[in-house]
């Protein structure tokens, strides 16, 4: 309850501080947009050419695309920790932190928090909705919920990577190069993972698992039965790895040495 | 005069060097991504022989050849400027005896350089090893394609000041900035060679500077344009060169005019 | 009560050195030559309640390290350390809600927003009730006088405006132990004297224990009694300040000019026996040094006099800053 309240004071005064620059939010929404659009033309333009992608067609690779998309913007509203190693390690702004009596990745993701993220989820709908109408997919009542249910987990899945990551920040002072590299695999999750090796496959599913961003959740709408093992899967892959996230953020905490001065 | 240019590019080019361990993980990260293309085309080309005049071995060289060339040509100059108008160090740098303009397409050589002898070299070595990738068999195709590589560093580089010296009026225009990278690289035909596009958009595309960065060098390397086309296609870059002067300059010209006004 | 009770704290650092060249830094991608490094070593504290204690020493004696080791963002890697009774670094976030921390080269604030604003969310960060702030924290804005400043956005104060409000932030809670890390640094000497009074504004009020790092020793010589003093990871001195200053301060420096150019070895020479130390400024000036105690400047005179012809003749007693100056180069025995 007492971090319920914090969070909406936080959200409160995120507000309060955007509205002052107002262009930076504006600047914000408007590159997202594009690069969203960007992966759209290059689906769109693809499927002039061809009818199939090894088996998945034009609306269902869309969908999934646009599902990809819904996660994804949950999770960076809540887990923009992109420039946690500068900001909080290198720059020392986690010694402020770590005075406070609240859970310290907590009030991290609190102050990082990125809320216009959260408009990718409408263009991810908008995409989904078009498919879904296009191929005259039928929807049962409980499918919002078991919607919501999918798109929590997916967003978990990359709440605990992106945090375990961050983590490693606590273990070097300079850095590591790793966070862009993750983010490109990442984007592997936006195909159907049967298009890839079964290396990249084993990797996409259990290792990094962002096929469970993608295509596996997916699939429940999209009726493939052949991914029915790993959309079960989902919450639980979704548990796991956060649980995993929080507990090298922890070590990492433990291993803190303080910026340099 | 021209020895102080010099010492630019030998500069930026030794930072680069400190910096070093950012670029094992850039040539990570270009591999990741050619990679997923590579998947991604060859998933496209399914059981069909051409795409946009391209066969799926040629789409995988345009594919690895356009990525290794960003490498080359890719700087955030723009970002650079827009961070210095910011500071204020712009005025500062405008007192120095040269031309700050010039300055910063000297650091981008230096940064190109830096990134093509350790990244795009040993970056397409790499891939070579991954892929099957089909090189040019004849030696003037190389030599072409170098000249065009260059001018497409050149376009891209101005391309930069442009959004960079809007940082002069707009103040803050990192969304610009952002948006002008993705949409580079889409309409540069690095993701997508120009050739697959509609009709309709590839008659748009044609007039504008974007497909002469990654699109026309791509295609002489990969054999999509060969013979006579190749003299076209470098007239065509050359062209665009000398017509992004004017902006540049017309925007310099009224940048320096709004810097006296607010005293920097 | 004790506030700070630590019996052989240790922070050690495990670092490692490059080595040098390509081939080296090749091998170092493999195995790297590990070295521990103790930034705190086995020191041990004893701090009551209602002290204010002066925590000095040279850069990288180990202070901040220290003072992240009892602010709980530190795990210590040996010794007993409890803080207000708690362990801070295991029940951080019960015991954060006990102390009150500053530092000075950081804000704590909220940058893009209204002071009032930032307030406001601390006080629901550390659960202060409206009747409590409104009683302690009326008091704390009028002392340090920032109620016209509470409107203003952090990043348009002055440094001195926003390091009050920074104060002010960090007693939100109001809580027993306050932690300053050099929190006068770049300030003038008003704001110095205004952030001075209302620290020992609390300490009287609240009886508010305050753990003080300055590189001023003014600071230090206003506000506390106690110092205790840092010098490569251990504690070299630890009491009062007076008495510090009692065991050097006697010491008095004499510089003597000479109308021409004179050798060290003549000059000691003629004052043989007596209990002073010369240091030659150049060749024609000389410094030396002695206790008040032990010599006066009449008796020096007469040594010199018959030898030498003295242009100009000046005398300086020794200020703590030079007295701690002299610690931290020379080393506690020297003294």
């Amino acid at each position: 309850m007492h971090y319920l309240s914090l969070f909406w004071y936080y959200m409160k005064q995120y507000f309060k501080s955007r509205m002052e620059y107002r262009t930076d939010l504006l600047n914000g929404i408007f590159s997202d947009l594009i690069f969203q659009t960007t992966n759209l033309v290059f689906i769109l333009v693809v499927f002039q050419h061809t009818a199939f992608l090894e088996g998945w067609n034009k609306n269902e690779i869309l969908f999934i695309y646009g599902f990809f998309l819904v996660p994804y913007a949950v999770f960076g509203t809540f887990f923009n920790l992109w420039n946690f190693q500068e900001k909080y390690i290198i720059k020392g702004e986690m010694d402020r932190v770590l005075t406070r009596p609240a859970h310290n990745l907590f009030q991290v993701m609190l102050e990082t928090m990125d809320p216009p993220s959260l408009l990718g989820a409408i263009t991810g709908m908008v995409i989904m909705g078009y498919s879904a109408f296009d191929m005259g997919m039928e929807i049962a009542w409980y499918d919002p919920f078991i919607f919501l249910g999918l798109v929590v987990s997916a967003a978990l899945v990359y709440g605990g990577v992106y945090t375990g990551i961050a983590a490693i920040g606590f273990f070097s002072d300079s850095k590591t190069g790793i966070t862009p590299m993750i983010w490109n695999i990442q984007n592997y999750g936006r195909y159907p993972v049967n298009i890839y090796n079964k290396v990249i496959k084993f990797i996409l599913t259990w290792i990094l698992p962002f096929a469970f961003v993608g295509v596996y959740p997916a699939s429940y709408f999209l009726k493939k039965e052949e991914f029915a093992f790993y959309l079960y899967l989902t919450p639980v892959i979704g548990i796991v790895f956060f649980f995993l996230g929080i507990t090298i953020w922890n070590i990492g905490v433990k291993n803190y040495r303080g910026a340099g001065s | 005069m021209f020895s102080m240019y010099v010492e630019m590019i030998r500069i930026r080019f030794l930072m680069m060097l400190a910096y070093r361990v950012n670029y094992y993980s850039g040539i990570a990260v270009y591999s990741i991504n050619i990679g997923a293309y590579y998947f991604l085309w060859n998933a496209i080309y399914g059981d069909k022989v051409t795409m946009g005049g391209l066969t799926a071995l040629q789409m995988v060289t345009y594919v690895s050849i356009s990525w290794m060339a960003r490498a080359f040509y890719f700087n955030n100059i723009d970002q650079e400027m827009a961070q210095e108008v910011k500071e204020g160090k712009v005025a500062i740098e405008l007192i120095r005896p040269y031309h700050y303009l010039a300055t910063k397409i000297m650091q981008a050589m230096g940064e190109g350089i830096f990134r093509f002898l350790f990244f795009s070299l040993p970056g397409m070595i790499i891939i070579t090893f991954i892929f099957p990738i089909q090189y040019p068999s004849g030696f003037s195709i190389w030599g072409w394609y170098g000249i065009s590589l260059l001018f497409s560093f050149f376009i891209n580089t101005q391309i930069n000041l442009i959004t960079g010296l809007l940082t002069f009026f707009f103040y803050n225009n990192e969304g610009i900035m952002r948006a002008k990278r993705v949409l580079v690289d889409l309409f540069s035909g690095l993701i997508l060679p120009i050739s697959l596009y509609p009709e309709w958009a590839q008659a748009i595309l044609n007039y504008l500077p974007f497909q002469a960065i990654s699109y026309l060098p791509g295609m002489i390397f990969t054999g999509g344009i060969q013979g006579e086309q190749i003299f076209l296609s470098l007239g065509q870059q050359f062209l665009w060169i000398l017509l992004l002067w004017i902006p540049i300059g017309m925007l310099w010209w009224q940048a320096k005019k709004n810097l006296v006004i607010q005293g920097g | 009560m004790l506030r700070i009770e630590a019996r052989g704290l240790t922070k050690e650092f495990k670092s490692y050195k490059s080595r040098s060249g390509l081939m080296g830094a090749f091998r170092d991608l493999f195995s790297r030559n590990y070295m521990n490094i103790k930034a705190v070593d086995a020191i041990d504290l004893a701090i009551n309640e209602g002290e204010m204690v002066g925590y000095i020493g040279e850069n990288g004696a180990g202070k901040s390290t220290t003072i992240k080791m009892l602010t709980g963002i530190l795990k210590p890697s040996s010794g007993f350390l409890r803080v207000n009774g708690m362990d801070p670094h295991r029940e951080r976030e019960n015991f954060v809600k006990t102390i009150g921390v500053v530092f000075g080269q950081r804000s704590q604030l909220w940058w893009d927003i209204a002071v009032q604003e930032s307030f406001t969310l601390l006080k629901k960060v550390y659960r202060v009730s409206d009747a409590h702030y409104k009683r302690h924290m009326e008091h704390v804005i009028d002392v340090l006088d920032i109620e016209d400043l509470l409107a203003r956005p952090v990043r348009k104060l002055s440094l001195g405006q926003r390091m009050r409000c920074e104060l002010a932030a960090a007693l939100i809670h109001n809580p027993p132990l306050l932690f300053l890390d050099e929190p006068t640094i770049g300030l003038d000497v008003l704001v110095k004297l205004k952030i001075r009074d209302f620290l020992k504004e609390m300490n009287k009020e609240y009886g508010t224990t305050v753990l003080l790092t300055t590189h001023d020793l003014s600071d230090i010589e206003a506000l506390c009694s106690r110092v205790i003093m840092l010098d490569e990871g251990k504690v070299i001195y630890d009491g009062e300040l007076n008495k510090l200053k009692e065991q050097m301060g006697s010491k008095k420096a004499v510089f003597v000019d000479f109308p021409y150019p004179v050798s060290l070895e003549k000059l000691e020479s003629v004052t043989f026996g007596l209990p002073v130390s010369w240091s030659q400024i150049h060749p024609m000036q000389y410094r030396g040094v002695f206790r008040s105690e032990d010599l006066s400047v009449s008796h020096l005179l007469e040594a010199i006099i018959p030898s030498f012809e003295v242009t100009d003749l000046s005398i300086e007693t020794m200020s703590t800053e030079e007295v701690v100056r002299k610690i931290y180069e020379e080393g506690f025995a020297h003294v």
